[in-house]
């Protein structure tokens, strides 16, 4: 509702001389008044003291939080290194850019096995939503944030995603605590089946 | 006042009540029947329309006032005045608990199950709230088993018994069974290890759990990927109603180029197993080159025939019609041919316009005769109509053909001699109409008919004749099935007027299977020749120049799953069918369109189909193309059927052809019809093999193993020889569906043909791989 009472008001503004002698005593008053000298000299005092707080980037990189969403990395299980991912097509379906396709086979083993999987990064979001409703934590966002390249394409592929066996075998996977990891007390809060016998 | 009750389709009508309204039924109908038509909800787990009761599951059960049992809706019939409760707080529980005794050990994979999305129990596990679970039991070690294009996961299957049923009930083969154990019952192949069955693959359909998966789809994708596109299956002139399921092939296309399997509405109908397999037949082609549309046209200039086959839609026929009459070319299409001869003849003795059965007919019906077709070779799906009419309504089937097949299981089996179809059809004529009053002429004709001698010639005993007559006699709705072999008897205009009488005079209805695809269609549409000029186009037949669709001919023309038109089916019914593919190439029409014949789209020419042959004026998108929620057939329409003035013309029974020698009976398996089905890649590997006999192989002087060429006219084929032990009799069974595109080189359209078979050596078999 609009209030009745309300009125405009006029706001009083300093009245500025239009002479064009004012105009040039203001313009020179603006231009060398002290603050910039001021700021130069910050920055000198910083720079003869070798005390800078920049980051060297990309020499040198900020730790960034867990959650954040970068590149997806396809995870490996622990023990086997078996390919975690097993083609449930539900990242596929929630996805809400349609930017990620699978293709799925009966594998030798009898199990479902994806052969091709890829995410088309000129059309993700990084929503997380594949993440977090991936049941096997096989999708995860890494913390990979550099993306340039020639092609968007060159970090889509199943074999840039997935962990590469010979870094699986250093122990080099990383576990994901972010989208979609299990909560810390997840031990606690999980239920047993009921096989009671 | 009882008159008052009765409808005009002569059923007595009953009400009752379900959840306080006021439902009418039919009587004899179940309450689930009578409820689910009135648009009420019940659930339901093992009922399938088709099939009698299984009444294993319990979840359809309902509550009726002033009983204090729960009771089966699916199998008890509507009572007059019953008071129904569907749903209650009792009724609930009682299906959660059913439902939990289900998911006991159920694998938590719907993941990765192919059935997950349209998965019964994932769906009542969810409607009826299902969050924890109380029971327990010790699980087994439980094998996954393969049977060929059939995979069966018995942790996964939950023994509603809907496959065994429907197995029985409607296909026939009765090829599996539960192998009963309380908790570690499992479905088995009945008598063996390994599943000999026809695999047409409807237990993988009826499965309402992904317990049986058809291997060539397991885990190639899940099912809310795939688009269906409702179509109709082009192998059969059954026509049946299919959905072609597509998706992208691969990850980084994402045009729907690849089919990923073939489903139908099988609550209501069945698929035999080249239409469920047999999809993949596409052409891939996918540019223009407008030189070789030129160079098409010139050969359309240079030509004067038209040599094609039946499986091309209704408006391809048009086209190459109107290219008849624009061009004045001859059109060849032999089988069609002699099914329009036969069609005209029977009308003519008829008075009708058409045959007057229909595959419906022949589920309704309580007599059925079958003569001058393998039936379940022919149109597996009319084989399963006969079947559900003998399971499920106790109809009598008599099965009249020269060879035996144990896959049918007749009531009666009635041998003739190869080439006595007229005397058959004589036998069965006298039998069916000499009680019967008739016209003068036909009663004179049949008493001149000398029934010995046409028995001993045809090898056919008088007993068997009697005794169908005397069953023949209980029986209300009749239906005599004739086959091919009847169209391209030598005498066929004295067999078809025959049945045309057999048809007037007599309530029998006649159906006739057309011999392929579209061959009914072709026959009402084109104006066929019978011989060919000197330069032919062949339109995926031999040629001059060659049109194909299988992609190696000169032009390549699209598939029939690439392409939108109408077929026109047994049921003597325009059923539309959808392109589920992309194609790239040039079709029929550009050729039309070039030699001025102006019609934008192919499927124009549905609009001008010739109304003196029955067809309607109705486009092509203004034609229906679903199978109704209660399973009424709503595609197309149905050729209107006219009144026709009759002529006696019956002529005296010939003398047949000796059939000495070796014979064989050119016939495709179940599996296969066509080089469609052949090139189809979960049927590739179907044997082509010539079959025969123990007795077989003696007269033909081969073994089994032998690799053998045939020869007849001008058609030579080389094949395995195998020997069938399920055959009987002399003649062997020749399968010719790999060579498809030469059958006009047969002497006849005749499937008996007199062979010399000769040893070929190996070597040249290698070289042929």
């Amino acid at each position: 509702m609009v209030n009745s009472k309300a009125k405009y008001v006029e706001v009083e503004l300093e009245k500025y001389s239009l002479k064009p002698f004012d105009r040039f005593k203001r313009v020179m008053k603006r231009t060398f008044k002290g603050e910039l000298f001021v700021g130069l000299g910050i920055v000198f005092r910083e720079m003869v003291r070798f005390n800078i707080h920049t980051t060297q980037y990309p020499g040198e990189k900020l730790p960034i939080s867990p959650r954040y969403r970068a590149i997806h990395e396809l995870l490996r299980l622990l023990e086997s290194g078996n390919e975690r991912c097993i083609g449930c097509g539900l990242c596929e379906k929630i996805c809400i850019s349609k930017c990620i396709r699978m293709d799925t086979h009966l594998g030798e083993d009898g199990r479902k096995h994806i052969s091709e999987y890829t995410i088309n990064f000129g059309r993700c979001i990084f929503c997380g939503y594949c993440a977090e409703v991936c049941p096997e934590l096989a999708i995860v966002h890494g913390p990979r944030y550099e993306n340039s390249s020639e092609q968007r394409a060159h970090f889509g592929l199943k074999e840039d995603m997935l962990t590469p066996i010979d870094v699986f075998k250093k122990g080099a996977q990383k576990e994901y605590p972010g989208f979609g990891a299990p909560s810390p007390d997840a031990d606690k809060r999980i239920k047993k089946t009921p096989l009671a016998y | 006042m009882h008159e008052m009750l009765l409808h005009s389709d002569g059923c007595d009508m009953i009400s009752f009540y379900v959840d306080g309204n006021l439902v009418e039924a039919k009587k004899g109908q179940t309450i689930l029947e009578a409820a689910t038509k009135s648009g009420h909800y019940i659930p339901t787990m093992c009922y399938l329309p088709k099939l009698e009761p299984i009444s294993s599951c319990r979840i359809c059960v309902v509550e009726i006032e002033g009983s204090d049992e729960l009771i089966l809706s699916c199998q008890t019939p509507v009572v007059e005045g019953i008071k129904v409760t569907t749903d209650s707080k009792k009724l609930f529980e009682y299906r959660q608990n059913i439902l939990k005794l289900y998911d006991v050990n159920h694998p938590l994979e719907c993941g990765v199950c192919d059935k997950s999305g349209e998965c019964l129990l994932q769906n009542r596990t969810l409607e009826f709230e299902l969050d924890r679970q109380e029971f327990s039991a010790k699980e087994e070690k439980r094998e996954i088993k393969r049977w060929g294009l059939i995979g069966y996961d018995p942790s996964l299957c939950i023994l509603c018994e809907r496959c065994v049923h429907t197995c029985n009930e409607i296909i026939g083969d009765d090829a599996i069974e539960i192998a009963t154990g309380g908790y570690s019952s499992h479905i088995k192949p009945k008598g063996s290890d390994e599943l000999d069955c026809s695999f047409c693959g409807e237990c993988i359909a009826v499965c309402p759990v992904g317990a049986l998966v058809s291997t060539g789809f397991k885990y190639i994708s899940n099912s809310w990927e795939l688009r269906k596109i409702p179509a109709t299956c082009s192998h059969c002139p059954v026509g049946c109603a299919i959905y072609y399921e597509v998706k992208h092939d691969g990850t980084l296309d994402a045009s729907e180029k690849r089919i990923y399997r073939v489903s139908n509405d099988f609550e209501y109908n069945s698929l035999c197993i080249a239409g469920r397999f047999g999809f993949d037949f596409e052409n891939s082609e996918t540019t223009k080159d407008s030189s070789e549309l030129s160079r098409a046209v010139e050969a359309f200039l240079k030509a004067d025939t038209i040599r094609f086959n039946s499986f091309i839609t209704n408006e391809e026929a048009l086209i190459l019609q109107k290219l008849k009459e624009k061009r004045g070319y001859k059109l060849i299409n032999s089988e069609a041919y002699i099914f329009r001869e036969f069609l005209s003849e029977l009308s003519m003795a008829s008075g009708v316009s058409f045959y007057t059965g229909s595959v419906e007919d022949v589920k309704r019906s309580d007599f059925i005769l079958s003569i001058g077709s393998r039936i379940y070779d022919d149109a597996p799906v009319v084989g399963y109509a006969i079947n559900s009419a003998k399971k499920l309504k106790g109809a009598y089937f008599g099965y009249l053909h020269t060879i035996e097949d144990n896959r049918i299981h007749p009531s009666k089996f009635v041998k003739y001699e190869v080439g006595a179809e007229e005397g058959a059809i004589a036998a069965l004529a006298y039998v069916i109409l000499k009680d019967k009053i008739v016209d003068n002429r036909l009663q004179e004709y049949l008493d001149d008919l000398d029934i010995g001698y046409i028995c001993s010639e045809s090898n056919i005993s008088e007993e068997e004749l009697e005794s169908l007559a005397k069953i023949l006699k209980s029986k209300s709705s009749p239906i005599l099935i004739a086959g091919s072999d009847l169209y391209s008897h030598k005498r066929a205009e004295n067999i078809a007027r025959l049945l045309g009488f057999i048809e007037k005079h007599s309530n029998f209805k006649v159906l006739l299977i057309p011999t392929s695809t579209n061959t009914l269609g072709v026959s009402l549409i084109c104006d066929l020749d019978k011989e060919a000029g000197d330069y032919v186009i062949g339109y995926n037949d031999i040629g001059d120049y060659r049109l194909s669709s299988l992609g190696d001919g000169d032009l390549d023309m699209p598939a029939l799953n690439q392409q939108e038109g109408t077929f026109t089916t047994i049921d003597k019914r325009v059923v539309p069918t959808n392109a589920a593919l992309p194609y790239g190439g040039y079709e029929l029409n550009d050729i039309a369109k070039e030699l001025e014949i102006a019609r934008e789209n192919t499927i124009d020419y549905t609009l001008s189909l010739p109304r003196k042959s029955g067809y309607r004026s109705v486009g092509f998108d203004e034609l229906d193309d679903e199978i109704s929620k209660d399973g009424v057939d709503r595609r197309g329409y149905n050729l209107v059927i006219e009144e026709k003035d009759t002529h006696f013309n019956l002529q005296k029974i010939a003398d047949i052809d000796e059939y000495n020698g070796v014979v064989v009976y050119v016939s495709n398996p179940t599996s296969q019809f066509s080089y469609m089905t052949n090139r189809a890649r979960l049927l590739k590997d179907q044997s082509s093999d010539l079959e025969g006999s123990e007795q077989f192989s003696i007269a033909a002087k081969i073994e089994d193993g032998d690799y053998v060429s045939i020869s007849f006219g001008q058609y030579e084929v080389k094949k395995v020889f195998k020997i069938n032990p399920k055959l009987k009799g002399v003649v062997g069974i020749l399968p010719i569906f790999d060579n498809m595109l030469s059958t006009y080189l047969l002497p006849s359209q005749y499937k008996y043909q007199k062979v010399e078979i000769k040893k070929a050596s190996l070597e040249k078999k290698v070289e042929e791989n």
